[in-house]
């Protein structure tokens, strides 16, 4: 290489090599580049050269002048990418800080359980029914096998509001009104509000029931303990104990208490710091659903043939569940709507 | 009912410890409430008490000897017998008094028994600490035999004073014309004719099943006595009880059914304990009067049928061995069927279904494998009620609002007052028997509700509450037929809450209350539908910043401010509330959405305001604009609403953005311009209005 153009060359790689800014490379392009650059004046000085040299020179100040062009616009692309780099690295934020966005309302605990509940047996292939509040007498206990003056109608203190009309004690007269209306098979669970005369921290005179029941050909207590267990292992854990106790309903025979281990100690019935279980009362059991096979007397009420269909039945409180899936003790808290209270449930 | 392990143990062998005795009649059905030690006073007896709860069908358990039984078919254990022989067999003589049932209908069976001898004292120790045990105070000792006799056996006792029976003939019946009675807790009782008495000759001395008389009781001069042991049906007892609040002992065995073949055996027993604890002799034989006997259940019980309600498969001699233990008397019939007669003390069962829970309830529950039931392939779907409650709550939670829950019970005077989607003098629905007279009525509104709640966190100084409500209102129809609909309410106050740094929260008002209704009503697919109404205000309602909704002819909700009035005289700040007919919206099927292709051209938007009489509502130009029709006019709305300086007073400016827009065609500056000068000059013919701008 001639000895000029090498120069040239080592001086080009150096200078770019300074540019510290976009102008500063464009002083350098119109130095070496420009009308009277000198990469431009070796260009134009050529046809002095001797004819032989022309060549030869001309072709290794070409390539310089290529090499240059790259060269800048080389120097252009990095000095964009260290501009930006400093540009985002100063605005830098605190991550720390809070998020800023609208408060989120809630939706009441008893909803989410009740919501809960719901998804369970829609995925089992129940449907959803519902019923009045103010139900007469015939629903609430006559056609559930409950005539006047029966000593079951002691188990549930109603309120009147007239002779005939009370509110509803219980949602299971939302299955003979279903069964009056509709014929075999019915799978179907009835939510809703009811009413006892009774007021207390574990006793509202209002509170939610889900009630359900299944009725159609060979449908056997069997049956009700599987749905049932099913049903308990999803609402609390996969391996929750669950037993099944015989009790006494008059619209249900072989009626039956369902209890779950304890949620609490796990049903030994103590904790490390109780010797007696606060929850279950040292039993080791909680009750937490009442069920059983349809009476036939109740069958006979809506006009099914007892000989042709069988059915199971259960109902079960809302605010038992509720209270203890997230550990309330009292159950009024659910009705005063104190925010303090609400919030906690996201 | 409750018993002690050492009284049980005298009739059953039961060799297990007392929490497995617990643990066998819990999972029997026969739930034991409370176990625990117990020691008499005098430290020689130690003991267990036991309390089980008897449900309501099995009467035949509120006795030791009854769980006696029970733990002895359970356990295939066998019960003890007591020594049979009857005191009063020896009695030569008739009986010194006359029974006579005017009533057999009410009463089945009357024995009587009479003592002479007696002495009255405090009863021995030992009788002391089982009847305190039990829940029964002790009276003296005729009156604590009669208990104890009870509480061993299930049958029921009354002592008299015999020589407070003047006519020496008692008379079971109905009251009649005998209008009041005097208890022995000296209670004047007023009587209905049906009430069933016993009477000596005619004079009142007991209300059958349930309470002795004051004039008849035995007191600490008591020489000799009459003693009742009889059977009366449980219906007349219990509304008799029922309807004088009294409820005894006695009263709550003989409501859930005692068995009438039991009488003498408790006569006889207590005329040991008598004999043992009062020096009383027999006096006489028994006078028993038994006119109506119980007919034997027989029962058809099929094995088929039991392993259809049970899903499990049963053996003949299963179902034999249980139904013996039980004190059945059972027949085979045929292959797959048994005759059962049941024993007279479990009047229960008289049904092959009592007979089939019996058969799974011995054979325990435990015993039967949960299966799950082929399922059909329907249901299983919200129904459009669900999805819509839960559609309306989600988005109620985004805006800001959380969900409250209330007792539907409030005053007369707060339904008075809100009357919610009700015309002003509804009629409430009332509760008979309120539990406090502040909740005497069921609600017409979810207002007074969310009131409540309002205040609750006000103390809490809140800077906001915006809550709602989901739930059911009462009324009495015009023919006092009681109506419920489902209903929205919300109570909007102070500002929406942001979170972050100097978050600006926004402060409620009038529209951003009415921007929450038009998003429900969004969300239900009717925000086109509903009519807007400034015409008949509510009276709780501010009356200028309250608007009411209509629906095909129906009032379906109200929004606006709570009258000042109201709020100052509750103390409380202004706030907004809405209250909408949630399950008449939500019954509207959803709209069918056809998409539209979506335009091609791009749109040319061009403002305009306009100055008019305050009590202009700014709807009327965009309803004309709509209603013109016009090909090209794409879209019109409202942008701003202004008072104050460079606006005469009692007017006010609106702002109107006109979007302009042709399905095949980019619109020309000149054209729209053309078409917007068009609309000014003829909306300044139509309205009393002062264009601008």
């Amino acid at each position: 290489m001639d000895e000029s153009v090498e120069h040239l060359r080592d001086e080009i790689l150096e200078r770019i090599g300074r540019c510290a800014s976009e102008s500063e490379v464009e002083q350098f392009r119109v130095d070496t580049l420009g009308r009277s650059g000198k990469l431009t004046l070796r260009l134009r000085g050529l046809k002095e050269l001797p004819a032989e040299d022309r060549p030869k020179v001309g072709e290794q100040l070409n390539q310089l002048r290529r090499l240059a062009e790259e060269q800048i616009e080389q120097r252009l692309v990095s000095l964009k990418a260290e501009a930006r780099a400093r540009m985002l690295g100063g605005e830098k934020v605190d991550i720390t800080l809070p998020g800023s966005r609208w408060e989120r309302g809630r939706v009441h605990p008893l909803t989410l359980v009740m919501d809960e509940i719901i998804d369970i047996f829609l995925g089992m292939g129940f449907e959803v029914a519902r019923g009045p509040d103010i139900e007469d007498d015939y629903h609430n206990f006559e056609a559930l096998n409950m005539p006047k003056d029966h000593p079951a109608r002691d188990m549930q203190d109603t309120f009147f509001v007239s002779q005939n009309r009370v509110l509803r004690t219980h949602t299971s007269p939302v299955q003979i009104r279903t069964m009056e209306r509709r014929k075999p098979p019915l799978q179907v669970i009835a939510p809703g509000s009811v009413y006892r005369h009774d007021d207390d921290a574990t006793h509202s005179p209002m509170f939610h029931q889900v009630e359900g029941f299944m009725v159609d050909r060979h449908i056997t207590f069997a049956d009700l303990k599987g749905v049932l267990t099913h049903f308990l292992r999803q609402v609390f854990r996969e391996d929750a104990g669950v037993r099944f106790r015989p009790s006494f309903f008059p619209f249900t025979e072989p009626s039956a208490e369902v209890d779950i281990a304890c949620v609490i100690c796990g049903g030994k019935g103590s904790t490390s710091t109780q010797s007696s279980c606060r929850v279950c009362k040292g039993s080791g059991w909680l009750e937490i659903l009442g069920a059983g096979m349809i009476d036939p007397e109740v069958f006979r009420f809506v006009g099914y043939d007892p000989e042709k269909v069988s059915g199971f039945a259960f109902g079960m409180g809302v605010e038992r569940i509720a209270m203890l899936k997230f550990g309330i003790e009292d159950i009024r808290m659910f009705f005063q709507n104190d925010l303090r209270f609400l919030k906690q449930f996201t | 009912m409750k018993l002690t392990l050492n009284w049980l143990k005298e009739f059953v062998v039961f060799n297990g410890s007392p929490q497995q005795l617990a643990e066998l009649l819990t999972m029997a059905g026969l739930e034991v409430e409370s176990l625990a030690p117990v020691r008499s006073p005098e430290g020689q007896d130690e003991d267990w008490a036991l309390e089980v709860a008897v449900t309501p069908n099995r009467g035949d358990c509120l006795s030791v000897q009854g769980l006696a039984r029970e733990v002895a078919a359970l356990k295939g254990a066998k019960l003890k017998a007591k020594a049979t022989a009857s005191p009063f067999a020896a009695a030569r003589a008739e009986s010194p008094v006359k029974v006579d049932i005017k009533s057999a209908r009410c009463c089945r069976r009357y024995s009587a028994a009479v003592f002479d001898s007696v002495q009255i004292g405090a009863s021995p120790a030992w009788m002391r600490f089982r009847l305190e045990t039990c829940g029964i105070r002790s009276i003296n000792n005729v009156v604590d035999a009669t208990n104890y006799v009870m509480l061993e056996t299930g049958q029921p006792l009354h002592a008299f004073d015999l020589d407070r029976l003047g006519a020496r003939r008692i008379v079971v019946r109905q009251a009649a014309e005998i209008g009041k009675f005097v208890t022995l807790d000296g209670v004047e009782r007023a009587l209905e004719p049906e009430d069933l008495l016993i009477c000596d000759g005619d004079v009142p001395v007991a209300l059958a099943g349930i309470m002795g008389g004051r004039d008849s009781e035995v007191h600490a001069g008591t020489r000799a006595l009459l003693l009742e042991s009889a059977h009366f049906e449980p219906l007349t007892v219990r509304r008799t009880a029922k309807r004088l609040g009294l409820h005894s002992e006695a009263s709550h065995r003989f409501e859930r059914g005692v068995d009438a073949e039991g009488t003498i055996h408790a006569l006889d027993r207590a005329a040991a304990l008598l004999a043992q604890v009062a020096g009383g002799r027999p006096s006489g034989r028994i006078a028993d009067r038994y006119p109506r006997r119980a007919k034997t259940a027989s029962i058809l019980l099929r094995r088929r049928r039991a392993e259809d309600i049970l899903g499990v498969e049963l053996s003949a001699a299963e179902i034999e061995k249980i139904l013996k233990s039980l004190g059945c008397k059972v027949q085979r019939r045929g292959k797959g069927a048994f005759q059962v007669a049941p024993s007279s003390a479990r009047g229960d069962l008289s049904r092959e279904a009592d007979l089939i829970e019996e058969i799974a309830r011995l054979g325990g529950y435990d015993k039967i494998p949960p299966t799950l039931p082929v399922a059909r392939l329907h249901g299983g779907r919200a129904d459009a009620r669900l999805r819509g409650e839960r559609a309306m709550r989600s988005y109620l939670a985004g805006e800001g609002l959380t969900e409250t829950i209330h007792l539907p019970f409030t005053s007369a005077e707060l339904n008075r007052r809100f009357y919610g989607l009700h015309r002003d003098g509804a009629a409430a629905v009332a509760v008979l028997n309120p539990l406090v007279q502040e909740s005497a009525e069921m609600r017409l509104s979810l207002l007074p509700g969310l009131i409540e709640d309002f205040k609750l966190n006000l103390a809490q100084r809140v800077k906001g509450f915006t809550g709602y409500a989901l739930g059911k209102v009462f009324s009495l129809s015009p023919e006092a037929e009681p109506q419920e609909r489902q209903q929205l309410a919300a109570l909007v106050y102070g500002k929406r809450e942001r979170t972050g740094l100097r978050a600006e929260p926004t402060p409620y008002s009038f529209l951003t209350a009415k921007g929450l209704v038009e998003g429900i009503l969004e969300q239900v697919g009717l925000g086109e539908r509903v009519a807007w109404t400034n015409g008949a205000i509510p009276a709780f309602l501010h009356p200028g910043q309250s608007a009411c909704l209509g629906l095909d002819q129906r009032t379906v909700g109200y929004v606006g401010e709570i009258h000042p009035d109201l709020s100052e005289g509750l103390s409380l700040p202004r706030y907004g509330v809405l209250e909408l007919d949630f399950e008449g919206l939500v019954q509207y099927p959803p709209s069918q959405i056809t998409v539209r292709s979506l335009p091609r051209f791009p749109s040319v938007e061009r403002d305009m305001s306009v100055v008019v009489d305050e009590s202009f509502p700014a709807r009327r130009i965009t309803d004309w604009i709509k209603g013109l029709g016009h090909s090209l006019i794409e879209k019109v709305e409202v942008f701003d609403h202004y008072r104050g300086a460079n606006i005469p007073a009692g007017k006010k400016s609106l702002a109107y953005t006109i979007s302009y827009r042709a399905e095949d065609r980019t619109l020309t500056d000149s054209e729209v311009q053309a078409l917007h000068r068009e609309l000014l000059s003829q909306m300044s013919g139509l309205f009393d209005a002062q264009l601008r701008g």
